[in-house]
């Protein structure tokens, strides 16, 4: 039981660091680049990818012995689009957030960590490693999101304002605009990418010697 | 062969049938909500592009009837009432095309004049459009316009970036304006 959990534990953690979808798997690119502009939005962005993704996870790990292997693209492509779509109508109740975040609902569709985590984890492991898989790996992405909306909005616009406060403001006048623009994304991402590289590549030989 | 492929089908089909059964569910749960809050944004649109000339909107449902007839874009006719309760202009809530659909509120006062112009719901492409139909300050250029349909470029300048977007709101306006110019004729300004 006690090794049950562990393993269990490890496939929630490893979303974060060794699979993490953004930084190391580097799947899932286009929307969270063109979102990280704002915490705000990548809040709630994050929560939509965790949803959608941990719903699929299960139900595909649920069905996978049910799925023929001649179809199973078609059907993972309806899992998913239907939690998308519970998502959207549920966000649409909720009018202040669906302003500012229903552009971006439809994208999650096309998210290929959803996807890649369908058809590369969920279609052939337990429902509960599925279920801890979709949660790490989507906390995951929603932690590199926020690192990097972090990073671009307070030094691209000088502040980050949440639910229409702000938070911190750094009081500067000449901000590096560049940051929330296409070229700070990459630059943000790269960054961020070698950093993880780096703690890695550090942590490896460490391990070795231990 | 063809038993292997009716498996396939089958099976697809079923999966697609509790996903359908699924969606249906939740949109019957959510689906008043959504027309509730739609309705609410549309009130709140007609309310602040009605507010230049201090009247409140009320819903005519006869007006938008009448009117639908011939602009099939319309969605419903507020009219402004001022606070002797005398009808001091409309605001038409419309569908024009822009790069997407905008859903704007567009105020329309006696003389013919804009009052204020407003999205309703905001679907253009975030970043290049989306700001152009969001900023109070571009919006405000198109009041006072009218009664004669105004011409971008001439009369109000595109928003550098957001063309289709700009003709889009200005299309809208011509239509309010038009739709103003039919409830004069039939004598009911």
């Amino acid at each position: 039981m006690e090794e049950k959990e562990k393993t269990l534990w490890g496939e929630l953690r490893k979303g974060f660091i060794t699979t993490n979808p953004l930084l190391v798997l580097m799947v899932g690119l286009c929307s969270s680049l063109a979102i990280s502009t704002r915490v705000e939005n990548c809040i709630f962005m994050g929560l939509a990818v965790i949803f959608v993704l941990t719903c699929s996870n299960v139900i595909i790990s649920l069905i996978r012995n049910f799925i023929p292997d001649q179809v199973r693209i078609p059907i993972y492509i309806v899992v998913i689009a239907s939690f998308v779509t519970i998502v959207d109508l549920t966000l649409k109740t909720i009018p202040a957030v669906y302003e500012r975040l229903g552009v971006w609902i439809p994208l999650i569709v096309v998210n290929c960590i959803i996807l890649a985590r369908a058809e590369g984890y969920a279609s052939s492991a337990k429902v509960s490693h599925a279920f801890m898989d979709g949660l790490g790996i989507g906390m995951g992405y929603t932690s590199v999101l926020l690192i990097m909306s972090v990073f671009r909005e307070l030094f691209g616009t000088g502040k980050i304002v949440l639910f229409n406060t702000t938070v911190i403001n750094l009081h500067i006048k000449a901000v590096p605009v560049i940051l929330i623009m296409f070229p700070g994304a990459f630059i943000t991402y790269a960054l961020l990418s070698a950093l993880l590289q780096w703690y890695q590549a550090r942590k490896k030989p460490e391990a070795e010697e231990g | 062969m063809m038993r292997h492929v009716l498996n396939l089908g089958l099976r697809l089909f079923l999966v697609c049938a509790v996903a359908a059964a699924g969606l249906g569910l939740t949109y019957s749960l959510v689906k008043d909500r959504i027309a509730q809050e739609e309705a609410k944004r549309r009130a709140r649109a007609a309310e602040a592009v009605l507010s230049s000339i201090g009247a409140q909107p009320r819903e005519s449902e006869e007006l938008t009837a009448l009117l639908q007839r011939d602009f099939p874009d319309l969605i419903t006719v507020f009219e402004g009432l001022d606070e002797a309760g005398q009808r001091a202009g409309y605001a038409f809530v419309l569908k024009s095309k822009g790069y997407n659909f905008i859903t704007m509120a567009v105020g329309v006062d006696l003389e013919g004049k804009v009052t204020g112009i407003k999205a309703v719901t905001n679907e253009e492409t975030p970043g290049l459009g989306s700001v152009a139909l969001d900023s109070e300050q571009y919006l405000a250029k198109f009041q006072g316009k009218g009664p004669e349909p105004l011409t971008l470029k001439v009369d109000v300048d595109a928003w550098t970036g957001a063309t289709f977007t700009s003709k889009g709101i200005a299309n809208g306006a011509n239509m309010a304006l038009e739709m103003w110019k039919r409830l004069q004729e039939g004598g009911e300004v």
